[in-house]
């Protein structure tokens, strides 16, 4: 089966943010109110009860004037992803048709998957103790529907389909965007890590949106890929038994993911 | 039995694409279990207009229903893809419109908006809480109010600028505000109502 | 909008804008405010090159997405397009065969009109008010005005025109605005192309141009902007007012406003030209004035025979009778008037607007108060002063979905400030003796009926869920009161009870509930005689045999096959025309008569046959001398056809005299750029004047504010001295008017948590003010706080050499519901337009500092 994509075209988004709230509509979750902070963006990050957000980024500069780039994130559905890799509980499946799934019945919030992720996005949710993320809307799109985000785009940025169509189509929106005032604009996702489900139109280079510009697996993930994950499906049950050892191992896991959130390739802001 | 598609990739065990997934033995049962039901699947949605700003995009409201037809609560609010105006497109206000009605908890818990006031509410001069009335009992006194204050400063006959004494049958003291947010149908009565009862004091929000 | 083309609505629709080459958005912030707009110039842009042009004082998500962004200062708009009209002149962009068959540009104006530094001829400082006998058109022995098509005589209204505009040269607009001159220059260039006859072009805009003192002027100046470059009545064109509520339209419709009755008739006064129905209807009728009638019967003859500078409102007699039977029934009868002297009729020496009306309050001159959905304590002007109003009332009934601010106005929390300030009240329950009644209503899908959306589509709204708990339909609350008021009303036999003794009341269906549809029937019109639907406004009669509520909705209701029609609710999305326009004439319906597009016969060349060269696939109707006006009368050769209805009488063919005369709801026919005698209170043409609270003086003439403006609290007047920045107050797309629909909702409220200001990163420099800090927004109203964004989006202006800073508010914000904050408002003047008295929120004084 064909892989299924969502193209997101910054040059069309007005920021207007049905994406964030139609996903919450979907997906049951409630809101989580922080304050204002100076900046129109409502978190910094995706959460447990957030899958997508807008980012915001003002620039200046001599030439363009003043510049207000928005950007949704949310799960990339990376053709190759890693949070599949490093899943100890086998918690994550490819739909075969793109998505990244992730079952909360399996998960046991360990979140190694939010630390190997190079673009942050499983959280973790404390009431439930488990991992949660974008679905790609995965029960809509099996019925024949587009994802909720991609439905409810008022201002046509966001299309969902054939990924190689989409691609396409993607090539022609940055070259048109190219000769009419926005001379770096480039797609995104098309080869990065192989190929995100996700793919972008970016007006600018895409460390202007806040996205890495050459996302890599960090070092200590292949390590744990290649060495720890192997061994550690069977360590798990054993684990579970003492409920001292998950404690502790869910401490190394945090402080690893403070880590992260320091130095991290995947880094935004 | 019609089979849906989401069956038919089970049926089959549809072969996925050949990336690394397969690699670490991910099948698609292990997918479909991950893979909630469609819960609008057979719900007739109802269309409406987004009641913010007066673009006039069409929503689409899904609601459980039991058998007997009775409403049960809100499954999901969206825009109106047969709409011309937004073709299925709501910004965050629109997409917004399941608030209205339900909310989801701290706990994920479907509830009804604890702000919505369910029932007819009461303030008594000087006091410093609501009470609850029933329905009977606040119109009937805010009719009595309404024939108070209108009796009592009525003016029904003035003389004009040509000396002669005409019908000018209204009320400075009861006034009206607001209404742009009301059915046309609703906004059509209560300009009858309000002109009928002599008021003048008539705005609503188009200019401010 | 109405002084110039006679009607003040949105002349295009949403879809429509997908047929633009090129969309000023001026005053309106579409992509936040209106975000469906977006979706439509994206596809002019794709489809046709379409260019986006943004003109605000600052930088929003709108600017982000357009071709082109020009700051202005807020209250200069007339300035900015004065110089554009000058640079239309003066470099011949204009339309030339449109200017001179559609508009007024050829009329010859009195002699005794003239314009000095700032006043025009007939000025009575004293009462702050003009004479506008001289601006007035010469007229032949006929009544017909005078013209010049060579549009050379000097007193011809073109000639006056580029006179008037000949001081808002380039660099004079921008010492004013603040633009930058390579933006405006832009602006000009870019817009102007439009007037080329192949090339259309559109104007959006919102509360950015109408809240100010110069409000209407404002719009006045689109109006002879887009009259100028021919693009009005056209696809890709028009003034498109993008409204604010979702039916505001109706509301307005349904003259939810002092001024008028329904279908934008004047309400009547307690004056000598509205003392009986005759009079009324003389009145209200263009071109009647001086004609001999005395009765209904001699006015009937006159209509028949037509008379001069008349228009379509040549029918008021039709209109207004209707109405009457419509809300009086049978004790409506030719012998009582039908039931005229029913109406209430306001003093004509008094104001009852949004302000007067809270200033009497605030004199103790109102008792009962209804608010309808609103919420004045967080949108009205001067909010303090409008809560402190509201403890006067003896009673007041709100009918919400939520205890908003305005319901809960007597809690000790409405009175809470962050600063205390002896110059606003601190009042406290126990004090406050009203009465206060709240009514839970269903909210939008919990109940059903009609709304009419901006571009005057009206669809309908089904009921897709059931009240929460007890709550119920506004309809279901106003027909259990109707009948509680008639119970206490019964058996009066008081003359000055019979308007609601009489009044008709059938809003039930047959199984004894309130239903819209009932109430639509009455609405839209139907005969007296037997029961059936009106089919249009053409067929109502001002003889009692037809009753309508609202005659601009007449033909919305029909029988086929026996069956009731609400055309409201037709659904079928099939774009109708053959090019691709996007009409939808058969979803839903438009008023009037399902025109989509109002003033079409500009989409034609003046021959009626010949499109606009080089623009083809946007003709709306043209004229067809072979087809057929009534397909069952043979005679009747000759009819407009088209796409979209016309907005033309159907049989009037180029051989007719008022065949060029595309706007048919003034007395004229013509688009007028020149806006005649009573139209405008300020003058025939926009002038510039400074906002009350200006930090410059005027430097195009020595008149600061708007001279027909009524001031009302001189003493609180901010002064530029103590209060040197200009402070603007604006909506995100988060949130709704006053929030109460959306602060409650938690999903919004998590977008936007709290009340924010924004001010440029120099003004923070200066006032050593941090991103995210609290900061103190104050003037002579009252103290706002507010969390800072400081951003890079404001920047300062120069003004006349100097540096002044603007900051803007969210307005949204109160103390109610799960995202909270002050209320900008508290810091808005009690001072409106001249003309329709929209306070001005735009544009005032105040200083900021760190909390």
């Amino acid at each position: 089966m064909a892989n299924l994509a969502n193209l997101y075209d910054v040059s069309k988004c007005t920021a207007c943010r049905g994406c964030q709230v139609a996903c919450k509509d979907w997906n049951q979750l409630p809101a989580v109110i922080e304050p204002f902070k100076g900046n129109y963006q409502t978190h910094e990050d995706t959460n447990g009860d957030t899958f997508t957000i807008i980012n915001f980024f003002e620039y200046e500069d001599p030439v363009d004037g003043v510049r207000w780039n928005f950007i949704k994130r949310q799960c990339m559905h990376c053709l190759d992803p890693e949070c599949m890799k490093v899943c100890p509980r086998q918690a994550y499946t490819k739909t075969s048709w793109g998505a990244t799934l992730h079952d909360p019945d399996k998960c046991i919030g360990c979140q190694y998957c939010a630390a190997a992720c190079p673009f942050d996005i499983p959280k973790y949710r404390k009431r439930e103790d488990v991992i949660t993320k974008c679905t790609m809307c995965a029960d809509r799109v099996e019925e024949g529907l587009t994802p909720a985000c991609a439905r409810t785009c008022p201002s046509g940025a966001l299309t969902f389909g054939d990924r190689d169509e989409l691609l396409q189509k993607a090539e022609a929106r940055a070259k048109f965007l190219r000769a009419n005032g926005f001379p770096r604009a480039t797609i995104y996702g098309r080869v990065e890590l192989g190929g995100l489900n996700n793919l972008y139109v970016l007006t600018d280079t895409p460390d202007m949106f806040g996205l890495p510009v050459n996302p890599k697996v960090s070092g200590n993930i292949t390590f744990w890929q290649d060495w720890i994950q192997p061994y550690f499906g069977w360590l798990i049950p054993l684990m579970l038994t003492a409920s001292a050892t998950s404690f502790v191992t869910s401490r190394i896991l945090a402080s690893k993911h403070g880590e992260h959130g320091e130095h991290g390739e995947g880094g935004h802001e | 039995m019609k089979v849906t598609r989401r069956q038919f990739l089970k049926v089959t065990g549809a072969t996925a694409a050949s990336f690394a997934v397969l690699d670490l033995g991910f099948d698609m049962q292990a997918t479909a279990k991950a893979i909630k039901d469609l819960r609008i699947k057979n719900v007739t949605p109802t269309p409406t207009v987004c009641p913010y700003c007066a673009s006039g995009c069409g929503l689409v409201v899904y609601s459980e229903r039991d058998a007997a037809g009775k409403f049960v609560k809100l499954l999901s609010v969206h825009g109106d893809p047969d709409n011309p105006i937004n073709q299925g497109g709501a910004c965050a206000k629109g997409a917004a419109m399941f608030n209205l009605r339900e909310i989801y908890d701290e706990k994920g818990e479907q509830v009804i908006n604890p702000k919505r006031v369910q029932k007819p509410m009461y303030r008594a001069p000087g006091s410093d809480k609501w009470e609850e009335k029933d329905w009977d009992w606040m119109l009937t006194r805010i009719a009595e109010k309404i024939k108070e204050t209108r009796d009592g400063s009525f003016i029904h006959k003035e003389k004009i600028a040509d000396g002669s004494e005409i019908i000018v049958n209204r009320t400075e003291k009861i006034a009206s505000v607001g209404g742009s947010g009301l059915d046309n149908e609703e906004a059509y009565v209560l300009s009858k109502i309000m002109r009928s009862l002599g008021v003048v004091y008539l705005e609503t929000q188009a200019r401010i | 909008m109405s002084p110039a083309f006679g009607r003040g609505v949105m002349t295009n629709h949403i879809v429509d804008l997908k047929n633009t080459d090129c969309a000023l958005i001026m005053g309106s912030n579409a992509a936040e405010n209106h975000p469906i707009t977006m979706k439509w110039l994206f596809k002019a842009k794709e489809a046709r090159g379409a260019k986006l042009i943004h003109v605000d004082p600052r930088f929003t998500r709108t600017s982000a997405r357009a071709d082109l962004y020009a700051p202005l200062r807020s209250g200069t708009d007339i300035a900015f397009l004065g110089g554009m009209v000058k640079y239309i002149i003066d470099n011949e962009l204009y339309h030339k065969d449109y200017v001179v068959n559609f508009t007024n540009a050829a009329y010859l104006i009195k002699d005794e009109f003239e314009f000095k530094d700032g006043l025009f001829s007939g000025y009575d400082a004293e009462a702050r008010k003009y004479d506008v006998k001289s601006w007035d058109y010469k007229t032949d022995d006929a009544g017909m005005a005078l013209t010049d098509p060579t549009l050379q005589d000097p007193r011809c209204v073109f000639q006056l025109m580029k006179k008037h505009y000949e001081r808002y040269d380039i660099d004079t607009v921008c010492k004013i605005t603040g633009t930058p001159k390579d933006k405006y220059l832009a602006v000009l260039d870019t817009f102007c192309a439009t007037g080329a006859p192949n090339k259309v072009g559109t104007i959006m805009y919102a509360m950015g141009i109408t809240q100010h003192t110069v409000g209407s002027q404002n719009v006045k100046s689109f109006s002879n902007v887009q009259l100028l470059l021919g693009n009005m009545g056209r696809p890709g064109g028009g003034i498109n007012a993008l409204r604010g509520e979702n039916n505001v339209q109706g509301a307005t419709d349904m003259a939810l406003l002092f001024h008028i009755i329904p279908g934008y008739i004047d309400s009547p006064m307690n004056s000598v030209a509205h003392k009986d129905l005759i009079s009324f209807i003389r009145a209200v009728t263009p071109g009647a004035g001086k004609l001999p009638f005395t009765n209904l019967e001699e006015f009937r003859e006159l209509v028949k025979a037509g008379f001069p500078n008349s228009g379509w409102k040549i029918h008021s007699s039709k209109w207004v009778v209707s109405l009457l039977k419509a809300w009086w029934g049978k004790a409506a009868s030719k012998e009582n008037d039908f039931g005229y002297h029913y109406l209430p009729k306001r003093d004509e020496k008094k104001n009852y607007s949004h302000i007067a009306m809270f200033e009497a309050m605030y004199k103790g001159e109102i008792d009962g108060l209804f608010i309808n959905g609103s919420n004045p304590v967080v949108g009205g002007p001067n909010a303090n002063k409008e809560l402190e109003a509201m403890t006067k009332l003896k009673w007041m009934v709100s009918i919400d979905l939520w205890l908003n601010e305005s319901a809960d106005f007597w809690t000790h929390q409405a009175w809470e400030r962050a600063v205390d300030n002896p110059n606003v009240a601190k009042i406290s329950p126990e004090n406050i003796g009203t009465e206060v009644f709240f009514l839970p209503a269903a909210a939008v899908y919990e109940k059903e009926g009609t709304a009419a959306q901006t571009g005057r589509w009206v669809q309908y709204r089904w009921k897709g869920a059931e009240p929460v708990g007890e709550s119920k339909s506004d309809l279901w609350i106003y027909n259990e009161l109707v009948k509680k008021v008639k119970k206490v009303y019964e058996g009066s036999k008081r003359p000055e009870d019979e308007p609601i003794v009489n009044m008709t009341w059938d809003v039930e269906n047959e199984h004894g509930h309130d239903d819209p549809i009932k109430v639509a029937n009455e609405l839209c019109g139907y005969s007296t005689v037997d029961g059936k639907p009106v089919e249009g406004f053409a067929k109502l009669m001002d003889d009692g045999s037809t009753a309508c509520g609202c005659w601009v909705y007449c033909g919305a209701t029909t029988l086929k096959d026996g069956k009731f029609i609400y055309k409201p609710q037709l659904r079928d999305n099939k774009d109708n025309s053959k090019t691709g326009m996007g009409l939808y004439s058969n979803w839903g319906w438009a008023w009037p008569v399902n025109r989509r597009i109002v003033y079409n016969r500009c989409s034609v060349q003046p021959d009626g046959v010949t499109a606009w060269p080089g623009d083809e696939d946007r003709m709306l109707v043209r004229w067809d001398p072979l087809a057929l006006a009534d397909p069952k009368k043979p005679e009747s050769l000759g009819s407009w056809v088209g796409d979209d209805v016309p907005d033309f009488i159907k049989t009037v063919g180029p051989s007719n005299p008022a065949f060029t005369k595309p706007f048919i709801m003034r007395p004229e026919g013509h688009g007028c750029l020149f806006a005649a005698k009573t139209s405008m209170k300020e003058g025939p043409f926009p002038e510039h004047y400074e906002p009350w609270e200006s930090p410059t003086l005027n430097t195009l003439n020595s008149q600061v504010l708007n001279p027909a403006t009524k001031v009302w609290e001189p003493e609180k007047q901010s002064k530029s001295e103590q209060y040197p920045i200009i402070g603007t107050t604006y909506r995100v797309v988060e949130h709704w008017q006053t929030g109460a629909l959306t602060r409650n909702l938690p999903w919004l409220a998590e977008l936007m948590p709290n009340m924010f200001v924004e001010l440029s990163e120099e003004l923070a420099r200066e006032k050593g003010i941090k991103n995210g800090q609290n900061v103190i927004i104050s003037n002579t109203r009252g103290d706002v706080e507010a969390v800072a964004c400081v951003t890079k989006r404001f920047k300062p202006f120069q003004i006349n050499g100097k540096t002044v800073h603007e900051i803007g508010l969210l307005w949204q914000y109160g103390f109610k519901g799960f995202a909270t904050g002050d209320t900008a408002n508290w810091l808005t003047p009690h001072v409106g337009d001249a003309n329709t008295m929209i306070p001005e929120y735009k544009a005032w004084l105040c200083d900021i500092r760190r909390a």
